[in-house]
């Protein structure tokens, strides 16, 4: 028989999401959307035996309440949600047998923000344009290109890989991103594109201020909250097309991760952000950071420290390694 | 200007952005395309996608198949070996998109902007203001006085940027700061150089100055002129906006309802560069419609 | 139909009349103006003129210079060289044209017409019913939905003989009978499947449905458009209408009058036949606008 899963609670905002994301179609507006925090989210597929394309769950801040009606291997990553089935605790970071009928429940997050939910099997929707990720904004893939909502019913998909549905397995404990709740951050960067329309003494503020992460900020964008820039003259010295203000710029596409400056609002661009517009990027958030941004909540405090290109890409190979079957006990 | 070499910028750990210039230049945008269509051809390992805009092309690539700097030298290599463009000729379809300028739904917005979020002039008003205009006729007649480049998409899907290929017909607006959380879906924006048609509900920060009730992007493919494609505009078709009244307003929008909405397109023309520049020598720059 | 190899005949002694076929298809005329084209790019001896029309061209020529015979060889040539009509381009400007549909000014042109010789309905409704449009209205947009292809120049000074590209907006109609003793200077009228201009108020013959202020001939050359020309449009040039307002028309007619009308005129394109004809038969014959 088939395994459907029951929503009984939607939760704040739960979405099918699938690694890496939609690609391909960014030239006509579609970001890549995909997994907030992809270490986790990988983590969780590998913990159930799935193939690294099989799409999950990502629950931000408050989970679903699901029903299972058939016998499963699932997993639970990321942000600490006190998960339950049927009333006892169900572990995070392992892979657990559900029986057909069990309740798996959430509460709010405690600890980080976003949690993953791994199925045996993957979750079974239609790709649109590539890709089963949601992108809510155009209403494309996922649950009819929505967050999840009371009453659907999700169905899990037959393939998996090696190990398929094997319970008790465990990420071992240095292997898992280390998510903590004491609120502060240190968020690499990459300096550029566009450091040069930002003054010498801007940049030196940039990396040594405090930046708080505003409450209005979701998968499109992270506003923070922190002291004005200070633009070079480059950022006047420009021809009228780019538009009056010093941080307006002529319309160019903006990198995933992009720290785009909105007049004096920085809003660091992620999954589900624009894919170009008229601001500059004076900084970058590279990948491997993704996943501190995806378990921090609003008015946590952000410190930036910057990195070379080379040594971003390296911190995201070591996350890669890490997001294998070597990493499980 | 159009840079000599072009410069390659780092966005993190897996983007470049390629910038060939800093101004809005129709011989730029079309070099951007030709040369964002070249490297597609030349399928280089490791390279993801291309995102080109007006000046520039933002790169996207896996540094675990090729480096930052492997990745630089073999794209300046294919910018290097670009012909000229002046015999260059695109088949270019035009789109004609009818408007209702300085209508009721943007000023709606505006209003709901001014209350919510800051006082701010009349969207209408600060583009004459800023370019000299007689009133809202002269806005209209000028905007619609020429045909429009789509010289990029992105931002949201199916959100076309258009440049006049009519200097005479170009304009200059501030965005606004801070930006709109919402546009209703057909405003025709203004921002720098720029001119959009909104293609949802998105947040924005464009300058308003009128609406269409065409669809310029239909996930749901329901009208004949999305039956291939979400989005009606590619780069390097051309948009022609023309001038409406409530009335007719009313009549293409209740057409859309209905479904049966045909797109008013003519798809047997090739743009000409080499014309288009002894065109743009014929126009007396003084003058303005 | 086309025939199988152009047909020539003499008109008097110093005319030759080249006859691609005998119906009004618009490949015939593609081929009446390439041929065009190709006497103007090989500056054939002997040739003084040239006069285009649906299906033939008329060739003028200095019978001390070149023979007929000669001449026929010539051209005969020169369409050999042409090959297929779908390998045609053609240079052809794009000209945008205000008009008021609907208008006063012919309304009362009609009236006069009705009073004095011989009673008719109002011409927008005659021709909207004679075509099945659900009104006069309709007919405006119709019109206006396509860009009319410049058949040839003729009649008055000035005149264009258009047909719709957009084969979704055909419009067919009897021509008046008796004909007008004058219409109204700007008139647009429609007649059997053709458009055209009044450009000279003198009589006429097809349903008038608007006005444009724009003149299309002037021989004192007053307007820099005019510098090298007399009359502003050729065969092979396209005109797209853009319906407005009797208050732009009044605005229009002022800056005409004072010599500051900017003509609204895009020269940067090639008609392609083969794209027009992958057009063509992409269409949905059953949308209409």
């Amino acid at each position: 028989m088939a395994l459907s899963v029951e929503v009984i609670k939607a939760g704040l905002e739960t979405s099918v999401q699938d690694f890496p994301g939609r690609y391909g179609f960014w030239e006509q507006g579609f970001p890549p959307s995909g997994p907030f925090d992809m270490w986790s989210f990988r983590l969780a597929n590998v913990l159930v035996g799935n193939g690294p394309e099989a799409a999950g769950l990502e629950c931000q801040f408050m989970g679903p309440t699901l029903r299972f009606s058939e016998d499963c291997v699932v997993a639970f990553t990321g942000a600490e949600m006190n998960p339950t089935l049927d009333g006892e605790a169900f572990p995070m970071w392992e892979s657990v047998a559900v029986t057909a009928g069990q309740v798996l429940a959430c509460g709010f997050a405690r600890v980080g923000a976003r949690a993953y939910l791994a199925i045996s099997g993957g979750i079974d929707v239609p790709t649109v344009l590539g890709a089963r990720a949601t992108f809510h904004m155009a209403g494309v893939g996922g649950m009819e290109g929505h967050a999840l909502k009371d009453g659907q019913s999700l169905n899990v998909g037959a393939g998996a890989g090696a190990g398929a549905g094997v319970p008790g397995r465990r990420v071992k404990q240095d292997c898992r991103p280390a998510i903590s709740d004491n609120k502060e951050w240190q968020i690499e960067v990459v300096q550029g594109p566009n450091d040069d329309w930002i003054a010498d003494d801007g940049i030196e503020r940039f990396l040594t201020s405090e930046w708080k992460l505003q409450a209005r900020s979701n998968r499109t964008g992270y506003r923070l909250e922190g002291p004005d820039w200070i633009f070079a003259d480059k950022a006047s010295a420009k021809g009228p097309e780019h538009g009056e203000h010093p941080s307006n710029i002529l319309d160019h596409g903006y990198p995933v991760g992009s720290i785009n400056l909105c007049g004096q609002t920085p809003i660091i661009l992620v999954n589900d952000a624009p894919s170009a517009g008229g601001f500059i990027n004076p900084f970058t958030v590279p990948s491997a950071a993704f996943w501190k941004l995806a378990q921090s909540k609003p008015n946590d405090i952000y410190r930036f420290r910057r990195v070379s290109v080379d040594e971003a890409q390296e911190l995201r190979r070591s996350i890669d390694r890490l997001c294998a079957v070597e990493s499980i006990a | 200007m159009i840079y000599d070499e072009p410069k390659f910028l780092p966005g993190g750990d897996r983007f470049i952005e390629m910038e060939l210039g800093n101004e809005l230049n129709f011989d730029l945008n079309f070099l951007v395309h030709s040369l964002s269509a070249k490297i597609r051809e030349a399928e280089i390992t490791g390279l993801i996608e291309l995102l080109p805009n007006m000046a520039s092309i933002v790169i996207s690539y896996d540094p675990d198949l090729i480096s930052f700097s492997d990745l630089k030298r073999e794209v300046l290599g294919h910018y290097h070996n670009m012909g000229s463009l002046e015999g260059m000729e695109l088949l270019s379809p035009i789109y004609y998109i009818p408007v209702l300028y300085c209508d009721p739904v943007t000023r709606g917005c505006w209003e709901d902007y001014c209350a919510k979020i800051g006082e701010k002039e009349y969207d209408c008003d600060v583009l004459v203001r800023l370019n000299n205009l007689d009133g809202y006729e002269q806005l209209a007649r000028i905007h619609s006085g020429t045909e429009y480049w789509v010289a990029a998409l992105g931002f949201y899907p199916g959100l076309a940027s258009l440049i006049a290929l009519d200097p005479r017909c170009r304009l200059t607006a501030p965005k606004y700061n801070p930006p709109r959380t919402w546009t209703a879906k057909g405003t025709i924006g203004y921002g720098g150089s720029v001119t959009c048609v909104y293609p949802a509900n998105t947040p924005g920060g464009y300058q308003m100055i009128g609406h269409t009730p065409v669809p310029v992007c239909d996930m749901d493919q329901r009208l004949p002129a999305f039956s291939q494609d979400l989005a009606l505009l590619r780069p390097g078709d051309r948009v022609r906006f023309f001038p409406i009244g409530q009335e007719e307003y009313d009549y293409v929008e209740r057409r859309v309802t209905a479904g049966d909405y045909v797109h008013n397109v003519a798809h047997y023309a090739k743009f000409s560069i080499r014309a288009y520049h002894e065109w743009l020598e014929t126009l007396d720059m003084k003058e303005r419609f | 139909m086309k025939f199988d190899t152009p047909k020539f005949m003499p008109g008097g002694d110093h005319f030759i009349l080249v006859q691609f076929g005998d119906d009004a298809s618009i490949d015939l005329n593609f081929m009446a103006l390439g041929l065009t084209a190709a006497i103007k790019a090989e500056e054939v001896t002997g040739v003084v003129d040239t006069n285009p029309s649906y299906n033939s061209l008329v060739v003028e020529y200095e019978s001390d210079d070149i023979s007929y015979a000669d001449l026929q060889t010539e051209l005969a040539h020169l369409i050999d060289g042409l090959g297929s009509v779908e390998n045609l381009e053609l240079d052809s400007r794009l000209a945008y044209l205000p008009v008021v549909y609907l208008d006063p000014w012919t309304r009362d042109c009609v009236a006069d017409y009705s009073e004095k010789i011989a009673p008719r309905e109002y011409d927008p409704d005659f021709v909207a019913d004679v075509n099945g449009f659900e009104d006069a209205k309709q007919l405006a947009r119709i019109h206006s939905g396509t860009e009319h292809w410049v058949v040839t120049v003729c009649s008055t000074p000035g005149l264009p003989l258009m047909r719709a590209l957009d084969p979704r907006c055909a419009i067919t109609s009897p021509k008046y009978n008796p004909p007008r003793t004058w219409t109204t200077l700007g008139a647009i009228g429609v007649g059997g499947l053709s458009s055209s201009i009044y450009t000279t108020p003198g009589p006429g013959g097809y349903n008038l449905i608007g006005r444009t202020p724009v003149p299309l001939w002037d021989p004192r050359q007053r307007h820099p458009v005019f510098k090298d020309r007399v009359v502003l449009l050729d065969a092979a040039d396209r005109v797209k209408f853009v319906p407005i307002s009797e208050e732009e028309f009044e605005y229009t007619e002022a800056r005409v009058a004072d010599g500051s009308y900017e003509f609204n005129i895009t020269a940067y394109q090639r008609f392609s036949v083969g794209a027009y004809k992958k057009w063509v038969s992409s269409l949905n014959q059953d949308g209409q606008f």
